[in-house]
């Protein structure tokens, strides 16, 4: 008897590597970047050389704190370092510094979203917790050339936050969920960078299956050394299906350490648990416990952004703002706060402000060259405001303009394209375009008096006082004429009622 | 406490060739040192460990860039490289 | 002014070269005319590079003559071990492995030495990645005691404390693990300092085991000595296990005959031989002379010190060696095949016997299944060792023994009995379980092999161990003794 997929349950537990947003490595001052010539980034510390000494980076310690505290974990006491003792020739001193009973960060949870039954309506949220992170370094690249490999050690003694979940997550979508958040959360706190084209965020990703209902965890498979969300979800997806063949086949799930070959979409078997590492992990003896100050606990509290999903839920119920406009709004701290500032600036209408970064400053930051690279090209809008021509008070002018009835809508278009182009504030770019609506009472009143009374009108004129609203209409246009465009619309139509009265 | 004392592991995991009279020669002198460590498996001993030198946060490195070697330098000292890296034999995926 | 100046200690020298006429560049000159008469026969010295020394020391001479000089070590030559980084020198640490090995980098104790003008002179021969007590194990040469060329001078530092028996350098820089500079030091009849584990910055030492390694100076009086540690010892932001500024103040010295000296219990029995007992004994009656009160001492866990500590040591060892793999520097097998098979080979020619011995020790007290009994059994049995000697020190200023069971033995003698060689270091290990700073001081000769005592103070206690060392050396005049080679 064969049984459908639903019967199985999923269970997934992600194990994330990310380089830590710092300017010199981890445990030592060489400097740390992309594309620079191989080995060019090393010094005797990161190279191994023999009597060299780690000490550890601040920096390194401090951003992981700052994690810890994102994710709401209590920031331990003390922490300290382990060597996971191996032999690679990417790994300098064959052991790699880790935490493995002290690590940097314990407990905590990340909110995820997951996605909706279309775009404008807001998914399921829930809460997928940490285990726990810890700080080490990372190794060099090795690539291969003919007959041999030749290895860089730029890349070697980055530090490395590694974050290790509960086997919380239930199917692909969750896990990629989760990885959205989190990196959204990490760069938003600017803890990390998590640029997967450069291999910033790599995930090991542990699977197994149970039936549904089942309490007992099966055996499960660590597939190593993703770099990409997409990935993550693909493995996902793979070795689901892998398992259930498996068991519903009557075989038995390996315990076993498995890559993924992106460009097949498909995993393959790395060793067993027979070939498992003996990785003698024991204290390291150059590096003294660490014990964290609750004053620098508390300094690096206040530099926690509100989380996402707390923020997104502030702009539905307090600016009423569309979950569509909200959702796209939280995912990146920089435009939220862009948006924040306009609103400030313009209190009644923050939707109004909401639908102009949403749509049109989003897409002219797009089309410019200046908008930035993308972040991530799976995560982020691909936008950066530091280049942004327009600054918030400005579109809050604008929006104001428009919502005082001094230009129109489709005046406002105009200016908001030339404010684009030149970062001039909008009353001084309706004024010299001449855009301004007429609000001159007095002036408006002659010459909608002179319009009334010509005979050209009377036709209408007539039909409005016999109950045809339309009919008012006719005599906007003659008056608009009379203007050059300017009148305010509303006014020419409070004149007309008054005087026809 | 010796017991499963396995001379060829050891040497895999230490990245040692031992020679078959090397694998007798060691076997034997680790047994006889492990017996002298009996001392140790016999001994009332706390249940803490308390030597950890701990500091504070000012021990920590500050986030400044210093020198680096150079790939020069680092390929220099490696018994072989090319084109600024070091080479070795082709690495097999987790060959490790 | 007629004794040759190799018999001269450092202090003396660094006063004539402060007066005049003496040059360093004649020092030097003189030191290099004895290197080629001596080291031949002793092999204390691996490698001097005379063209370098001599530059050093016309640049020392400049700066005096300027009127910069740099304090009593200026022009003064320092011998070097050679698991000590000198930018541009060889670092062997007398291995195959690191045989072609030329350091890119200064030691934090070698930045020091060249800010007290000093001149760095040469690298000393040593038991390779200092894992030994006879310097047989090096494998570059073999060193022999200037007192008796037939015998060993004790080991790690064996080069260190031949080069200052033979009066072929006043100062040397050794390393102390479990007893490598103490013993040796001992064994060749000089002063040699193990400081409190953090007063030196240890960057720069090629680490044996890092929880235990020491950098300490060797020299033939106990005044040199001072000098020499005064020198080495600041804080150093690339080391976290060396002490900061603000805490490292050592313990004032106060007034040597009234230290309160503890003989621990039972440590003039245990195959101590009888010469090295009778000195010993003198060593105490001479202290009881002067006021010193002399206490018997209880240390229970004395009998663990050994094991724990060749678990402990070669458990970081077979870690700090992982490194040596034939990838990035030092020797690689002319063999190919797979990485595995190139580190593994490399590792397998580069390594002598004694360092593979070790590595397998210590790969085996940290294997799955056995770290639990091996390894972290003994770092409860080291923090036992360690309240104990701190207890101990509570009552006591320091703690005298022996510093060796036995004087030199003949070279080749223990080669073959490496757990024999172990128990070398009975006396000297605790210190290093423990952190604590012991000097070793000649005390008498058992026939013509000198013999030593050893002071172990608490923490920062140096200046107790050196005013000690004063007072015994003020009345038996060791400073001058030089083997006749």
């Amino acid at each position: 008897m064969s049984s459908s997929p639903s019967d199985w349950e999923v269970v997934i537990g992600l194990e994330v590597h990310v380089q830590l947003h710092t300017r010199a490595k981890a445990f030592a001052s060489s400097p740390w970047g992309f594309g620079k010539e191989p080995n060019e980034q090393v010094d005797p510390v990161v190279l191994g050389l023999p009597g060299t000494l780690p000490v550890v980076n601040r920096e390194a310690v401090e951003k992981s704190i700052l994690f810890g505290l994102v994710v709401g974990s209590s920031v331990p006491e003390q922490c300290a370092w382990d060597r996971k003792n191996y032999f690679y020739p990417d790994n300098p001193k064959n052991y790699q510094l880790t935490q493995k009973d002290f690590p940097v960060v314990v407990g905590g949870q990340v909110e995820i979203e997951l996605p909706g039954a279309s775009r404008n309506v807001m998914g399921e949220h829930k809460f997928i917790r940490i285990h726990h992170a810890h700080l080490e370094e990372d190794v060099g690249k090795l690539s291969h050339a003919g007959s041999g490999s030749l290895v860089d050690y730029n890349r070697a003694g980055v530090p490395l936050l590694e974050i290790v979940t509960e086997p919380d997550l239930r199917s692909a979508a969750e896990a990629e969920a989760f990885l959205r958040s989190l990196v959204a959360l990490l760069t938003q706190a600017g803890v990390a960078d998590c640029d997967m084209e450069k291999g910033q965020l790599r995930c090991d990703c542990n699977v197994s299956i149970r039936r549904r209902g089942a309490e007992k965890l099966g055996t499960r498979t660590e597939t190593k050394n993703l770099n990409s969300i997409s990935s993550v979800r693909d493995t996902v997806i793979y070795e689901t299906a892998r398992q259930i063949r498996e068991l519903e086949a009557g075989r038995s799930i390996t315990q076993e350490t498995r890559g993924w070959n992106a460009e097949l979409s498909r995993g393959y078997v790395l060793r067993d648990k027979e070939d498992a590492h003996d990785y003698r992990y024991f204290p390291d003896p150059d590096l003294p416990t660490l014990r964290i100050s609750r004053e620098t606990v508390a300094r690096l509290q206040k530099l926690v952004p509100e989380n996402l999903y707390d923020r997104q839920r502030r702009y539905v119920e307090k600016f009423g703002l569309p979950f569509t406009a909200a959702s796209v709004l939280v995912v990146n701290r920089e435009l939220a706060e862009w948006f924040e500032a306009a609103a400030a600036a313009h209190p009644t209408n923050p939707q109004g402000i909401a639908n102009w970064v949403t749509n049109d400053l989003l897409r002219d930051l797009a089309a410019s060259g200046g908008a930035g690279a993308p972040l991530t090209d799976e995560v982020l809008p691909a936008v950066s405001l530091a280049s942004c021509p327009i600054k918030p008070v400005q579109l809050a002018g604008l929006v104001k303009l428009t919502d005082d009835g001094v230009i129109s809508k489709q005046q406002a278009k105009e200016v908001f394209a030339e404010m684009f182009k030149t970062g001039q504030e909008a009353l001084a770019i309706v004024d010299a375009k001449g855009l301004r609506q007429n609000s001159d009472t007095g002036e408006l009143e002659k010459i909608v008096q002179e319009v009334i009374a010509d005979p050209a009108v009377a036709k209408s004129i007539a039909e409005y006082r016999a109950g045809n609203e339309k009919a008012i209409n006719a005599l906007k246009g003659p008056i608009m004429k009379r203007t050059q465009g300017k009148a305010n619309p509303v006014l020419i139509d409070q004149l007309l009622r008054k005087f026809l009265g | 406490m010796a017991e499963g004392f396995d001379i060829d592991h050891l040497a895999k995991l230490a990245r040692l060739n031992l020679t078959a009279e090397e694998k007798v020669l060691y076997s034997s002198q680790l047994n006889q040192i492990l017996g002298h460590f009996q001392a140790l498996a016999k001994a009332d001993l706390p249940a803490t460990i308390d030597l950890a030198r701990v500091v504070s946060e000012s021990a920590l490195r500050s986030d400044e860039p210093g020198p680096v070697l150079g790939a020069e330098t680092v390929t220099r000292l490696a018994p072989a490289s090319r084109d600024g890296q070091i080479s070795v034999p082709r690495v097999v995926d987790d060959e490790a | 002014m007629d004794e040759p100046l190799h018999t001269l200690s450092a202090a003396e020298l660094g006063r004539r070269l402060a007066a005049g006429p003496l040059t360093s560049r004649a020092l030097c000159e003189a030191l290099i005319v004895r290197y080629h008469a001596v080291n031949k026969k002793v092999g204390a010295f691996t490698h001097l590079d005379e063209g370098d020394v001599l530059a050093q020391a016309d640049a020392s001479d400049v700066r005096r003559k300027a009127g910069q000089g740099r304090g009593p070590l200026e022009g003064v030559p320092v011998a070097i071990k050679d698991n000590i980084a000198v930018k541009g020198q060889p670092l062997t640490c007398s291995s195959q492995m690191l045989a072609s090995l030329v350091s890119p980098y200064d030691a934090h104790v070698s930045d020091r030495l060249r800010a007290a003008g000093a001149i760095l002179y040469g690298r000393l021969n040593m038991d390779e990645f200092a894992m030994g007590s006879s310097t047989e194990n090096s494998a570059i040469q073999k060193t022999f005691n200037p007192w008796d060329l037939a015998c060993i001078p004790g080991g790690s530092s064996g080069g260190s404390a031949a080069a200052l028996a033979a009066g072929l350098v006043p100062l040397a820089l050794g390393s102390d693990t479990g007893g490598s500079i103490r013993q040796p030091a001992s064994h060749c009849g000089v002063v040699g300092l193990k400081p409190t584990y953090g007063l030196i910055s240890r960057f720069g030492l090629v680490a044996f085991a890092s929880s235990l390694d020491q950098i300490g100076p060797m020299a033939r009086s106990v005044e040199d000595c001072e000098l020499l540690l005064c020198a080495l010892a600041s804080a150093d932001a690339r080391d976290m296990t060396c002490f900061a500024a603000a805490d490292r103040a050592l313990t004032p010295a106060g007034d040597a005959k009234k230290l309160r000296i503890g003989i621990p219990k039972g440590f003039l029995g245990k195959g101590v031989g009888v010469e090295v007992a009778a000195a010993v004994t003198a060593a105490i009656e001479f202290y009881r002379s002067q006021g010193c009160a002399i206490s018997e001492v209880e240390l229970p866990s004395a009998d663990l010190a050994v094991p724990t500590y060749y678990v402990v040591a070669t458990a970081e060892a077979s870690s700090n060696l992982g490194r040596y793999d034939g990838v990035r520097y030092g020797h690689r097998s002319a063999t190919a095949g797979t990485p595995v098979e190139m580190m593994t080979t490399s590792r397998s020619e580069g390594f002598g016997a004694e360092v593979k011995r070790r590595i397998l020790l210590g790969t085996f007290v940290l294997s799955a299944g056995y770290a639990d009994a091996y390894y972290m059994r003994a770092l409860r049995a080291r923090s036992k060792i360690r309240a104990e000697y701190l207890a101990a020190l509570a009552t006591v200023d320091v703690l005298l023994t022996p510093t060796v069971p036995t004087p030199a033995f003949k070279v080749g003698e223990k080669a073959a009995d490496p757990l024999q060689l172990y128990l070398e270091d009975i006396f000297t290990i605790p210190a290093n379980l423990a952190g604590l700073p012991a000097i070793s001081l000649p005390c008498g000769k058992s026939g013509h092999l000198p013999v030593g005592f050893h002071l172990v103070g608490a923490p920062l206690s140096e200046a107790k161990l050196l005013a000690a060392g004063r007072l015994f050396e003020a009345a038996h005049g060791f400073a001058h003794q030089q083997a006749a080679l």
